[in-house]
């Protein structure tokens, strides 16, 4: 299984998450995840970088795919220049359906936005 | 759409008594009587790469929108009046709802088209499919693969006034089984957010088994009698719409 890294940057509006669910998918089937995971893992970037970038913000996402031996991490950072809160928001509902998508979910704070990281493992066929 | 002359005279009473009472039940009524209309617009709509059941839940939102505005002493047929408000809805979703980015109509076709491709293959591994599978099944790559799946998600849905309720309770009872009509009973006690109960029962009982009993989306798909790919259009579906009303919410 190669490891490695896939990095995409993205401009922190909602039409972008699109393009991180496209990368998401693609770095996920290469691990071969099945398509009910790689569903879970396209929610669960949505959901995520809907909590970073709400109805947007000035400024980009940095997102990070780390292929790791058992699974995909997915880090991303927001780097935004509004005076936006730099704390993640997520509903319960949010939780609950993140918890249901993926084994680890974590927020932070970076120095200039909200953070996230999740981790899906792949389960043994 | 044909109503006999005493059918009509009991349907124009009905409109009439609607019109002043606006009591639930009776636009129930209303709208179950003419769904037949809905269904029919629905079906000129198809081949354009959206699944008819979805145009028929479209058609259906039309049709109720029709009977709340619909004003019986202007002497106008409902149908008359209801016809150009469906069509509108079912245009309107072709234009702002459908496929939210311009998704390629060979793109479309490939999404329904892997949604039998999904089911054969789970049916046969006992599993979800990995994408390499799907794609060397539906003979394509695995980047038009993940682009049609993506497709499914491009869905924009903003409307907050779906029927609540549900137009599809005839149909839904006879995709669940009474295991699963308690386990709506059972969400309905244990409802972590009031969000959930807005949905129709099919969005509902999918939200549930997925963030809640933590089925699969194939698994889900194989207990209600439907596809894989629309249990993820239905949960796309239904995240947007929360996270619009979350966002609504957020503003007030």
């Amino acid at each position: 299984m190669a490891t490695g890294e896939v990095r995409l940057e993205v401009p922190a509006s909602p039409e972008f998450l699109r393009i991180t669910r496209i990368m998401v998918a693609g770095v996920a089937s290469r691990l071969g995840f099945t398509l009910d995971e790689v569903e879970d893992l396209r929610i669960a970037i949505d959901e995520l970088c809907f909590a970073l970038v709400g109805k947007g913000r000035t400024g980009i996402i940095a997102i990070r795919y780390l292929m790791l031996d058992d699974g995909l991490a997915v880090e991303g950072d927001g780097h935004f220049t509004d005076d936006g809160a730099n704390e993640p928001t997520l509903s319960p509902m949010s939780h609950q359906i993140l918890g249901a998508m993926v084994d680890e979910v974590e927020l932070g704070r970076g120095p200039d936005g909200p953070t996230f990281r999740m981790v899906k493992r792949l389960r043994p066929a | 759409m044909a109503f006999d002359s005493k059918e009509r005279d009991e349907l124009r009473r009905k409109f009439t008594e609607f019109a002043e009472s606006r009591d639930r039940t009776l636009r129930d009524e209303l709208v179950t009587a003419h769904m037949g209309l809905a269904e029919y617009l629905a079906r000129r709509f198809t081949n354009r790469g959206e699944p008819l059941d979805d145009l028929a839940q479209v058609a259906a939102l039309g049709l109720l929108k029709a009977v709340d505005r619909f004003d019986p002493d202007r002497g106008l047929e409902f149908s008359t009046y209801a016809t150009p408000t469906i069509v509108g809805e079912l245009k309107r979703h072709f234009r702002d709802k459908g496929w939210a980015v311009r998704v390629p109509r060979r793109v479309q076709e490939l999404h329904l088209r892997l949604g039998s491709v999904v089911s054969i293959l789970s049916q046969e591994k006992g599993r979800s499919p990995t994408i390499g599978e799907i794609a060397q099944a539906a003979a394509v790559s695995e980047e038009e693969v993940l682009e049609a799946i993506e497709a499914g998600h491009a869905y924009r849905f903003t409307s907050l006034d779906a029927p609540a309720g549900g137009d599809e309770d005839g149909s839904l009872s006879s995709q669940l089984g009474s295991e699963d009509q308690g386990l709506i009973d059972s969400e309905h006690r244990v409802t972590l957010s009031p969000l959930i109960a807005q949905f129709p029962p099919r969005e509902r009982v999918i939200l549930h088994l997925r963030f809640f009993e933590g089925l699969t989306q194939s698994e889900i798909a194989g207990r209600l009698g439907i596809s894989q790919m629309h249990v993820s259009r239905l949960l796309a579906r239904s995240l947007s719409q929360l996270r619009s009303q979350a966002t609504d919410a957020g503003d007030e």
